[in-house]
């Protein structure tokens, strides 16, 4: 993974963005920041303001108060020098179906103002990364909606972007065709590119994103590193212990050892899980050195984590925004 | 079926009643009637049969906006689902292929026979003011109802043959237009080729086309019935047969509904990469020009076409005036030159309203215009590029409007006048620019409406453009300034564009950057 820590400015840095539409508020004091060569997942629940967000950054929206940055420039000053930094893909399919795929991303390419020569490599770059070289002479209105998809995340890769904001990439797509996009995105990720991407599916988020901003009724909840977001909310860490096998009396004998605070079975498991308390006194490794004094066959020690579904679940408001 | 046949209709005139816009456009057309009626009034002064005449003009009013409405509004009732891709939505809910059409296009042809209606008061009017008797008004009402269903199944077909709403629009616009000038051709054709040349069966089934024609022809209905001397027959022969033939295409459209509406094999290649790669090619440098040229407009095998059929048509021009004048190759004169050009300039004025009402509304249709307004171009670049791609498409018809006044400038020249020709490009400028924001607001009502907006803003900018025209020339000559006609011709369009049509533009501007939010 990149050190994000060593780069300066912002891929985008978005400053008490407010926005209202015919006096609704959509967006209220909204502020985060994401840094370049990252993953960044932006999740809330529906009408939480995340389009709205997104609309802003690519320059689509003129928001009604804060400032935006991409990459130092101002959205709002130099809107078409921050278009060329950017590659945005709508969460609904807007695509010319008439065009075949290699026009398609012919007419973008040279929209972009890429010269003839560069846009036969180009093209053919963008294909082969998604996987759709062996379609480039078919209509687009005959193709799936997983190659489809494919497509408008080639569209929006021929100008070679620094920064790909992406509005639900994944609906709609069966699993296999999520999956593959998922790889996709890893894959861009390594080549250096920043991945601002909304989303619903928290769980492949959770696995992609190296951070993370939760939007709920035009507010940013949370916004921070992945891990942060993950941790357990309780003052005191709790781990997770997992026995090869099925060992009688375990929670007795662990709870004798020094520094152990409480030791529990989650349910529905088969006698080998067990969640370990420990004092705020002992370290994670003093308790590995006593448990292994204790001879059991032990298959993974662990720290427990949230998963992304509960923090979401934690940081958000129940309903629908009205 | 009954009642998914009633949801449909249901849900559709729901729709309809819901949404601001239908609305407007009513209140809009009652205004424009009234406005109309206004003229016709002005212009029925002095004459013997003042309400006849105002009465006519209502009429032709309402064939003219019948079939603009057919080949706009009535067209999409079933390509607008297949563009939106919901058509396969429709079937899977049960719904069969007679409720689908009946549901759809019903709703459309009551909301159209309810502006027919809401004429009547105004029409009764034309009663006072003498020359025309309430039979009359009834029956010609009657004939313009049946020449409305007629259009309306007419589209229908074209809605079901077709997979897009360019398309549909393109097949209607064809053979309503063919309706009006087949007759006209072929009698035309047939005489200009010597006696007996043509052998006796096919000059017999070639001369009783036109009359078939005429027998649908709500023109000549209209004549008939216009004329006071004669007797009004409430249905006539073109009411029972435009029914007929409207029956006709509306079970010929439900029976090939499922034919034609197809889903479109997936995942095959376009078409042979050959012929693709010559018709399409690489994007220009200029590339929202491109696809517009590309793509909206039909592109290089349309234009060739429109190329070669302008040839015709001139060369038409040209066969007709050696079969009846003289032996020229190289100047039309008189009535030839005229109608040539009129007939290209009405094809220009066609085909810039289609252009125009359709460039922008091809990207809302397709939600593309925020993947549009992303690329890194001003909106007013993106949107002077479309016009560009339009452009292009409109040189054929420009071309062969050019060739029809280089070799018929006299019979041009004696028909009309320089200021009648400024009027009609500043008109057409107007209309335009109408079109483009009124499609920016409603959805296939866009050409209708500038129809109705242009007819009666021509006589609002007739009488400034003539004005204007009188005062710079004599201003010209009091200042001994040559070349008076191309300076007022300049001041004209310079006025025109400052007062009328920057505002128009900033406001097209404007709304599309709006649009683009979404």
């Amino acid at each position: 993974m990149v050190d994000v820590t060593q780069q300066t400015i912002p891929a985008i840095s978005v400053t008490n963005l407010s926005h209202a539409f015919k006096g609704h508020q959509a967006l209220s004091q909204v502020t985060f920041c994401v840094m370049p060569q990252t993953l960044h997942g932006f999740v809330g629940p529906n009408g939480a303001g995340k389009t709205t967000t997104l609309k802003a950054i690519c320059t689509l929206l003129k928001p009604s108060w804060g400032e935006i940055q991409v990459f130092g420039s101002s959205v709002r000053a130099d809107p078409i020098s921050v278009r060329r930094r950017i590659g945005f893909m709508p969460d609904h399919f807007s695509m010319y179906r008439q065009m075949t795929v290699f026009e398609y991303l012919d007419f973008f390419a040279a929209a972009y103002g890429l010269q003839l020569k560069q846009r036969d490599q180009v093209i053919h770059d963008v294909l082969t990364l998604t996987d759709m070289d062996g379609r480039r002479n078919d209509l687009i209105s005959g193709l799936s909606r997983g190659m489809q998809q494919r497509v408008s995340l080639a569209r929006v890769l021929v100008h070679d972007p620094d920064l790909l904001l992406l509005d639900e990439p994944a609906s709609g797509l069966d699993p296999r065709a999520r999956i593959e996009l998922m790889e996709i995105l890893r894959e861009l990720r390594r080549m250096g590119k920043t991945v601002f991407i909304s989303s619903h599916i928290l769980s492949e988020l959770a696995e992609l994103c190296d951070s993370v901003t939760i939007i709920d009724r035009g507010q940013v909840k949370f916004s921070g590193p992945m891990d942060v977001l993950l941790e357990s909310p309780d003052e005191l860490p709790t781990y997770n212990l997992r026995l090869a096998a099925v060992y009688d009396n375990v929670i007795a004998r662990i709870r004798e050892l020094p520094g152990v605070d409480d030791v529990r079975e989650p349910e529905f498991t088969t006698g080998r899980d067990f969640n370990i308390h420990l004092a705020s006194s002992l370290s994670a490794n003093d308790f590995l050195k006593s448990l292994l004094t204790l001879d059991l066959p032990i298959s993974s020690f662990s720290q427990q984590r949230r998963h992304l579904n509960q923090a979401f679940m934690d940081l958000t408001t129940r309903g629908v925004r009205t | 079926m009954i009642s998914g046949t009633l949801m449909l209709f249901n849900w559709s005139l729901k729709m309809d009643s819901k949404s601001i816009y239908p609305h407007i456009i009513r209140a809009v057309f009652s205004f424009i009637m009234f406005f109309s009626i206004s003229i016709a009034f002005m212009d029925a002064f002095g004459t013997s049969r003042t309400g006849l005449r105002f009465f006519e003009t209502m009429c032709y009013l309402n064939v003219l906006l019948i079939t603009v409405s057919g080949v706009s509004y009535f067209v999409t009732a079933l390509t607008e689902e297949k563009d939106a891709g919901t058509f396969a939505l429709l079937r899977l809910a049960g719904m069969t292929a007679l409720s689908i059409t009946l549901g759809k296009s019903t709703s459309r042809l009551v909301s159209s026979l309810m502006l027919l209606v809401i004429q009547l008061p105004f029409t009764f009017l034309a009663i006072t003011l003498g020359g025309v008797l309430w039979q009359q008004i009834i029956a010609s009402y009657i004939a313009l109802a049946a020449w409305m269903v007629f259009v309306a199944n007419l589209a229908l077909f074209c809605s079901v043959r077709c997979a897009t709403s360019g398309r549909a629009a393109g097949m209607a616009g064809a053979i309503l237009g063919l309706m009006l000038v087949l007759p006209g051709l072929i009698v035309n054709g047939v005489a200009a080729f010597p006696a007996g040349f043509v052998p006796g069966v096919i000059s017999e089934t070639l001369n009783s086309i036109p009359p078939a024609f005429e027998s649908i022809s709500i023109f000549e209905r209209l004549r008939v019935l216009l004329q006071t001397d004669r007797p009004v027959v409430f249905f006539g022969q073109q009411f029972w047969i435009s029914m007929a033939i409207a029956t006709a295409l509306f079970a010929i459209s439900t029976l090939t509904l499922d034919f034609w509406s197809a889903p479109v094999e997936a995942g095959g290649p376009s078409e042979n990469p050959a012929i693709r790669r010559w018709s399409v090619g690489r994007s220009w440098p200029m590339a929202v020009m491109w696809k517009e040229f590309l793509f909206f407009t039909g592109g290089r095998s349309f234009f060739i076409a429109k190329m070669i059929g302008g040839g015709l048509l001139f060369a038409g021009f040209f066969v007709l005036q050696r079969s009846s004048i003289d032996n020229s190759f190289y100047t039309l004169h008189g009535d030839y030159a005229w109608g040539a050009f009129l007939t290209f300039a009405g094809f220009l004025a066609l085909e810039v309203l289609l252009y125009s009402s359709g460039c922008l509304f091809y990207e809302i249709r397709q939600s593309t215009q925020s993947t549009l307004a992303a690329i890194p171009l001003t909106g007013v670049r993106i949107l002077l590029e479309k016009a560009g791609g339009c452009l292009i498409a409109l040189i054929p018809t420009m071309f062969w409007l050019g060739a029809t006044v280089f070799s018929g400038y006299e019979g041009i020249a004696r028909e009309c006048s320089m200021t009648m020709v400024i009027s009609f490009l500043i008109v057409l400028g107007f209309s335009s620019h109408i079109a483009v924001i009124l499609s920016l607001y409603t959805r296939w009502a866009a050409l209708p409406l500038t129809v109705l907006i242009s007819a009666p803003a021509f006589f609002c900018l007739a009488a400034p453009i003539l004005g204007l025209t009188a005062a710079t020339n004599a201003v010209a000559r009091s200042q001994h300034i040559e070349m008076t006609l191309l300076l007022s011709a300049f001041v004209n369009i310079f006025w025109t564009w400052l007062f009328i049509l920057l505002p128009i533009q900033l406001w097209i501007r404007d709304r599309w950057n709006h649009i683009s939010q979404f």
